[in-house]
């Protein structure tokens, strides 16, 4: 029983990893939760998650030299397949064969994260809102944000993928947020799971390599995640049904 | 809204405007910007916004298609996007009537939280303004005036829509 999440935005820099790996250790605390860094070009997961000098990584599974087990790690509670940052290691690797990974990892775990790029601009960049059931979309409360974010659900729902919530960030006025919050959600399929406000914990826990939950437990971001989390309801599905969504994701071999 | 013609110096395709306004801080720039959004998909794609710049601080904002100024023009003028940016030179004598147009004038940190989405460049700005012209919420209602544009949203979604429909084929994602 699984149901696969992309973590998205459109616009760069909105805290798309951030979350992933904060949200990803609150869900982690009731449910099995895997993170896969589906940002192949611009891979970020393994700075957040103390992975910088592993040897195997997404990269290497996607070129087809490694197995999925072996790009797993176990980290924070949760497994966690990071990617690489080479650019020869992206150039080796087969985007399509993201879909074999999301499918082998289906099996054992009940949520996966897809942490996804800020772009919509390739193949590979589309590819994690194609192959996940539905996204979050990470959101900042300004105009280029919030239309990004309004593309992204629309490519997201043209290719039958849901919109399971938005996720406010980096907020500096929260009064304002509140008269924000309610216009946007009109438009996004989704409920406002939370609002993280602009924390130096956030930027903290960067430097320091380790998923905000894990750096400082006990910061209102962190408070903030974990209300993300259990706002969130996962409909899990069984794994065939998930196995028939993602061949139905049809993903020719060439790039 | 008649703004005297200045002298083109410079001109580029960018994906997003920190650039162009993080520049025209840093350089103080003093002139106007024409921001021509590039996506074809948009219906009006000729129409321009128009940003005017004082020692590099923004002072007033219009666009062309809708003939909105201020604040709402700003919610007209910030697409997704590249945008061709043309700055043109215009020295301050020749912006100050322009630059008198109360209604057309914009707060200095919101163009840049607004099209450009980044908080420290809006607040660097607003250090370097007028105290008087400083006014932290103006970015606030720039963003519900977006948000209330019910006909500006619909049509970002179509555009998308179409753009996803038409790259599911170059991509050879649809079945
Ligand atoms: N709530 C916050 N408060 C302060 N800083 C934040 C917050 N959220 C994110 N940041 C910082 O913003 C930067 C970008 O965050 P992150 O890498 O999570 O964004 P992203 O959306 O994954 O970016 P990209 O589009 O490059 O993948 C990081 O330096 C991060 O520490
Ligand atoms: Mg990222």
């Amino acid at each position: 029983m699984v149901e696969a999440f992309a973590v998205a935005s459109g616009k760069g820099g909105t805290g798309k990893t951030t979350t992933t790996m904060a949200l990803g250790m609150a869900l982690a605390e009731e449910h099995d939760v895997t993170v896969i860094d589906a940002d192949t070009g611009m891979a970020n997961v393994l700075f957040h998650a103390g992975l910088a000098d592993v040897e195997t990584t997404l990269h290497e599974v996607l070129a087809g030299s490694a197995s999925v087990e072996e790009a797993v790690y176990n980290r924070f509670g949760m497994q966690v397949v990071p990617c690489g940052t080479s650019l020869s290691g992206f150039r080796e690797a087969r985007p399509d064969r993201l879909r074999d990974v999301v499918a082998t990892l289906a099996e054992g775990t009940d949520i996966i994260l897809l942490d996804s790029p800020a772009t919509l601009g390739s193949r590979s960049a589309v590819l994690p809102i194609i192959l996940a059931d539905r996204l979050i979309v990470v959101l900042q409360p300004t105009i280029p944000s919030l239309s990004d974010g309004i593309k992204v659900q629309e490519y997201a729902t043209t290719y039958g993928t849901g919109v399971a919530g938005i996720l406010f960030n980096r907020v500096t006025d929260d009064e304002a947020i509140e008269d924000i919050a309610p216009k946007a959600e009109q438009y996004f399929e989704g409920e406002t799971l939370s609002t993280v406000s602009e924390s130096d914990a956030v930027r903290g826990a960067r430097r320091a390599g380790v998923p905000l939950l894990s750096y400082a437990p006990e910061s209102s971001a962190a408070a903030a995640y974990r209300k993300a989390a259990s706002a969130l309801t996962v409909r899990s599905r069984d794994v065939d049904t998930v196995a028939d969504r993602f061949s139905s994701a049809v993903i020719p071999d060439e790039i | 809204m008649k703004l005297p013609e200045g002298r083109l110096c410079r001109r580029r395709v960018v994906t997003d405007l920190a650039t162009p306004l993080s520049r025209a801080l840093e350089d103080s720039f003093t002139g106007y910007a024409r921001l021509v959004p590039q996506d074809a998909l948009l219906l009006d794609s000729d129409s321009a916004g128009i940003l005017t710049f004082d020692r590099g601080i923004p002072v007033i904002a219009y666009h062309t298609g809708t003939g909105c100024g201020g604040t709402d023009a700003l919610a007209d003028i910030a697409v997704a996007g590249p945008y061709r940016v043309e700055l043109y030179n215009l020295d301050r004598e020749a912006l100050a009537t322009v630059h008198d147009m109360s209604e057309l004038t914009v707060e200095p940190g919101t163009p840049a939280e607004q099209l450009a989405g980044v908080t420290e460049l809006a607040q660097q700005t607003r250090d370097r303004a007028p105290d008087e012209r400083v006014d932290q919420e103006s970015s606030q209602h720039a963003v519900e005036a977006f948000l209330e544009d019910e006909e500006r949203i619909a049509e970002i979604q179509d555009a998308a829509r179409q753009e996803a429909q038409k790259r599911a084929s170059e991509w050879g994602f649809d079945n």
